[in-house]
């Protein structure tokens, strides 16, 4: 594996809970991010997946200090990004950039595309290996690389002079990425980058995301709830349960072998567009909704919900995210993952268990 | 969380959602809706009229779930508020024959309609924010649909509507009742829609993008409940969405509905194994799958549904197709039959029947997890009823 750019080490985001008239009182913590371990290798593409509130929003918020952490270390190309002053953090965000979720809310309305993607460049300057393409800093360089930027996306010329709410979905993202990527960064968290596209406008937009990455050599982080989204572009996938990371793998071993009980169930949970898959498949069912970050249960956070609970272990000793014997690349925060995996444990619970039609309607009771 | 665990630790346990059926037994072939050449018109002021929906025809049987299936603006929303009549009245035109048990919704009175609707016809909303009232109780707010439409005092309605959360997977219904939707997560707040939908147990039941606002796994409890609700009861279900995963796994039949037209009809298992028109073929191209073998680049559908030209100029769809040429822009293309019994496609140049690339035939883990009844070395305790109870040693 290649040197790793990014390396995260306990991060933790705690927001206060604040309640009082006259004097705020802090009476507890959202534990958004809990103690994040993770290690994004240059050229790699790490995805991030969870249920809405499981903290991976916040997460690459926190990496890239949007969000001040509350412990942890994120170190990017060997530098504390936590310990940096203003003027250096200042300088070292132009090699990280994020794309955000709802292209409509992220882009002023009121800022033409011409202004939104020059704006970067006032900032921070035409990357060096722009130079030699547009000369020095100024107002017409800056142009011509935002004209070339709009090809590159494939956006039409004309559109520099445009508003954001003449485009559409698509193409507002694609300004979205145009914006990220206008001063070569090494590093890009795209945050949700295709959920609020229609089907077969998303598909553009993660093609155009992977050429990208060819072109410029990107390194990426792609925070998703859509595991088949993340899936397809990711090499790595970590996986986020309330604020904690519970399975990373590779992308192709995570679908052949999920290990961990949360994985294996949120697998079975996504409906796959094929009627022959879905009718021979076995669906586990999670009870409830997600605890609150406020106030996570003891011991694994997943036990409240999880089909394989065991009497031991469970409810009281948090386990460790920690490589599984005999799975290579593979780790995971769960007691008896191996267990699992070999198939000595089961879901107990029958109504939980959704077996294909023909097979439940012979053992069903 | 499957409702009929629940009721088994209370004292309701007798009334399952099958004996509760007051209506005579269904009758599975009678046609229960069947909608003729729907059509929808905005008048706009000062602008051309939009045309949301297009000719539209379809009919669900008791115990049917027929999909629509469609991007945003194809007029799959607006065709299930016209079958309920919820459109507005001003500058909308709503042509053709809605017949419900063969009476034509859209020419009844509306005093008539608003008897069915909610007894017989329900509907389940996308957004269960906007759609519970954040001022009233979740209680209130079931037991008006029972005190609308059946003959039962206050506290009969009462019970019935915690017996209703309960079966619909909402835990400590009781005090639910008492809450106003904010304090309920967004799968609670679904399945609280639901039940108020369920309320009195509609003959046929409309549900528009009823899972997505939720995450993956509260989106398969309820379509888990969906599921056995049609194949308990007998109700009839539209189903409209955008997710063709949900539709593989619930619908019997399929139409996809493009610029306000169906663009193919077809039953599920051949929708998906042999898509006809380029547009379906192109939307299972675009989607990464679960289980596809990764590296293929997906294959998008060029432009924005927002480039169509209107049907009575040509295909629609036809500015996006990679197989559109001139033949292509005749007026008011007809929804043909094509290949197999129950597959209409509206299309000039249809995919052959067997070009599946999107299809990535792949031995897929059913049987890895082994169900209950397999071998264990360690037991597995029922999360439920330990979080409760003391631990238990197996």
């Amino acid at each position: 594996m290649a040197e790793p750019l990014l390396q995260v080490r306990g991060l933790q985001v705690h927001f206060p809970i604040k309640r009082g008239l006259v004097v705020d009182r802090t009476i507890g913590h959202v534990r958004a991010v809990d103690g994040v371990d993770l290690q994004v290798g240059r050229g790699q593409t790490y995805g991030l997946v969870g249920e809405s509130g499981c903290g991976k929003s916040t997460l690459g918020r926190a990496i890239l200090r949007l969000e001040e952490p509350t412990g942890g270390t994120v170190l990017f190309d060997g530098q504390d990004v936590g310990a940096l002053r203003a003027e250096p953090l200042r300088l070292i965000r132009r090699r990280m950039q994020m794309v955000f979720q709802d292209p409509l809310s992220s882009l002023d309305p009121r800022q033409s595309v011409e202004s939104s993607l020059t704006e970067p460049l006032g900032v921070h300057g035409l990357a060096d290996a722009d130079r030699a393409e547009f000369g020095a800093d100024s107002a017409k360089s800056h142009l011509a690389k935002a004209s070339a930027m709009l090809d590159v996306v494939g956006l039409p010329r004309g559109s520099l002079a445009k508003y954001p709410h003449e485009f559409s979905g698509g193409q507002r993202q694609r300004i979205g990425i145009a914006r990220a990527m206008i001063l070569n960064p090494d590093l890009v968290i795209a945050d949700e980058p295709v959920s609020a596209l229609d089907v077969s406008v998303q598909a553009q937009v993660i093609n155009l995301l992977e050429h990208l990455q060819d072109l410029l050599g990107l390194t990426y982080l792609v925070i998703a709830h859509d595991l088949a989204v993340v899936r397809h572009i990711s090499d790595v996938i970590g996986v986020m349960y309330l604020g904690t990371l519970v399975e990373e793998a590779d992308s192709d071993d995570l679908y052949e072998r999920p290990l961990h009980p949360y994985t294996i169930a949120l697998m079975s949970a996504i409906p796959i567009p094929d009627p022959v898959v879905e009718d021979r498949r076995e669906r586990i069912l999670l009870r409830g909704d997600l605890p609150s970050p406020a106030n996570p249960p003891s011991g694994c956070r997943f036990h409240t919900r999880c089909p394989f609970r065991q009497a031991t272990r469970c409810d009281d000793e948090v386990p460790a995210l920690r490589e599984v014997a005999g799975s290579p690349g593979r780790r995971v925060a769960c007691h008896y993952a191996e267990e699992i995996r070999d198939g000595r444990i089961h879901v107990a619970d029958p109504q939980l268990l959704v077996e294909p039609p023909t097979a439940s309607a012979a053992g069903r009771s | 969380m499957s409702p009929v665990e629940q009721h088994t630790t209370t004292a309701s346990s007798d009334r399952t959602l099958v004996s509760r059926s007051r209506r005579e037994p269904v009758n599975r072939s009678e046609v229960l809706l069947e909608v003729r050449d729907l059509d929808v018109t905005f008048a706009r002021r000062g602008g051309r009229a939009t045309h949301a929906v297009d000719g539209v025809s379809f009919s669900v049987r008791p115990g049917e779930v027929v999909g629509i299936v469609g991007e945003s603006g194809s007029g799959k929303s607006v065709t299930s508020l016209a079958v309920m009549g919820l459109l507005p009245r001003r500058g909308v035109q709503v042509r053709g024959e809605v017949l419900y048990r063969g009476r034509n919704l859209l020419t009844m009175p509306a005093g008539e309609l608003a008897d069915l609707r909610g007894s017989e016809l329900a509907m389940v909303f996308q957004d269960p924010m906007s759609s519970l009232n954040p001022v009233v109780p979740v209680g209130t707010q079931v037991t008006e649909v029972l005190l609308r439409h059946s003959d039962i005092s206050r506290s009969a309605a009462r019970d019935e509507a915690e017996d209703l959360l309960r079966r619909c997977g909402i835990p400590d219904p009781g005090r639910r009742l008492k809450e106003y939707p904010h304090q309920l997560s967004g799968g609670m707040r679904q399945r609280a829609l639901i039940a108020i939908a369920l309320a009195c147990r509609p003959a046929l039941l409309i549900c528009d993008e009823p899972t997505t606002a939720l995450d993956v796994t509260i989106q398969a409890q309820v379509l888990e409940l969906l599921k056995e609700l049609v194949a308990d009861l007998g109700t009839a279900m539209v189903m409209i969405t955008h997710d063709l995963g949900v539709v593989a796994g619930l619908c019997d039949s399929v139409n996809v509905m493009y610029a306000g037209r169906v663009v193919e009809s077809a039953p599920r298992r051949e929708l998906f194994e042999h898509p006809r028109h380029r547009y379906t073929e192109g939307l299972l191209g675009s989607i990464p799958r679960l289980d596809a073998p990764r590296g293929d680049p997906l294959q998008p559908i060029p432009g924005t549904p927002r480039d169509v030209i209107a049907w009575s100029a040509g295909c629609a769809f036809a500015p996006r197709c990679r197989h559109a040429a001139d033949d292509c822009v005749v007026p008011d293309l007809g929804l043909e039959p094509l290949g197999r019994a129950g597959h209409l496609v509206r299309c000039v140049h249809p995919a052959p029947e067997s070009s599946p690339e999107h299809r990535a035939p792949r031995d897929h883990r059913t049987t890895e997890l082994s169900g209950p009844s397999g071998a264990r070395a360690l037991s597995v305790s029922d999360s439920a009823s330990t979080t409760a109870g003391e631990e238990r040693h197996g």
